[in-house]
């Protein structure tokens, strides 16, 4: 029987391949240095921060940030690639849609890659209105979603799947996503207490420019 | 961590502020010790110099 998908299971196959997915996430993603080209603020965000490749970008353009994950094997790893390449940031274990971050403190984050892990639609939105929470008035983020209009699905629709990460000797760990189409993912942002100010789809993801609404 | 990190952090749950009680510095970081929410009284954990701020009832699940 398939494992119910939940929060302790994707935390739980992060923890496992946290050392393996940190050595093939090496750079950053394009679209989240074009949309931080330019921009610059006093404290940055990165949710759902994994190696921390995109917390380093925050670093170069605010004076303090901080990365968070779920899974602290993700958090671990993102503390000693810091401390290797000399990036200086905060880092705390916590939850998309519980973060631990003072009501608008934020000017500037990034949420890239992580909301299709959070389980339920009910998180994915609570989640995105807690980004709402923690922007300032002026703040800025970008939220990206991996999206049916990736080459690897032939569905129309979002839909509830697994993807399997293979560690090196071949084991093969499940892990939750929802794939957005783009409209849902349109429509979750804006049932959500952010305003959308850009989307596009880029290689298979959306991304939404983000103020709080 | 390093104890401004407080200036932005808070309670998960109530986003109140934290109190820390560091028992272990190491290089002007905190390596070990508590933040303990002052409105809920809820503690969280300070291991290795990473705070886990998970809401508790996420902390306390068993990895799938």
């Amino acid at each position: 029987m398939a494992e119910e998908p939940g929060a302790a299971s994707v935390r739980a196959t992060y923890d496992r391949i946290a050392d393996h997915f940190s050595k093939t996430r090496e750079y950053a993603w394009p679209e989240v240095s074009e949309f931080l080209d330019g921009r610059s603020g006093s404290v940055g965000l990165d949710v759902g921060c994994g190696n921390g490749r995109h917390a380093e970008l925050l670093v170069e353009r605010c004076e303090r940030v901080l990365g968070i994950d779920l899974s602290r094997g993700m958090v671990a790893t993102a503390r000693d690639r810091s401390a290797e390449r000399g990036f200086d940031y905060g880092l705390a274990q916590a939850d998309a849609s519980s973060l631990p971050v003072r009501d608008g403190v934020v000017d500037l984050a990034v949420y890239v890659a992580t909301l299709p892990h959070l389980p339920s639609r009910e998180l994915r939105v609570a989640s995105l209105d807690e980004l709402a929470r923690v922007l300032g008035g002026d703040g800025r983020a970008l939220v990206s979603a991996w999206s049916t209009e990736h080459d690897r699905f032939d569905r129309a629709e979002g839909f509830d799947t697994t993807v399997e990460w293979t560690l090196p000797g071949g084991t093969g760990v499940d892990r939750f996503y929802h794939i957005y189409d783009p409209e849902e993912f349109r429509a979750d942002v804006s049932e959500s207490g952010l305003e959308l100010v850009e989307f596009e789809v880029s290689s298979g993801n959306c991304y939404a420019a983000v103020r709080p609404g | 961590m390093k104890e401004d990190l407080l200036d932005i952090v808070c309670c998960p749950l109530d986003k109140h502020d934290l109190e820390l009680d560091a028992t272990e510095r190491e290089d002007g970081e905190i390596v070990t010790g508590t933040l303990t929410c002052t409105e809920c009284g809820e503690t969280y954990p300070i291991e290795d110099g990473i705070p886990n701020l998970l809401p508790p009832d996420m902390r306390d699940e068993a990895p799938a």
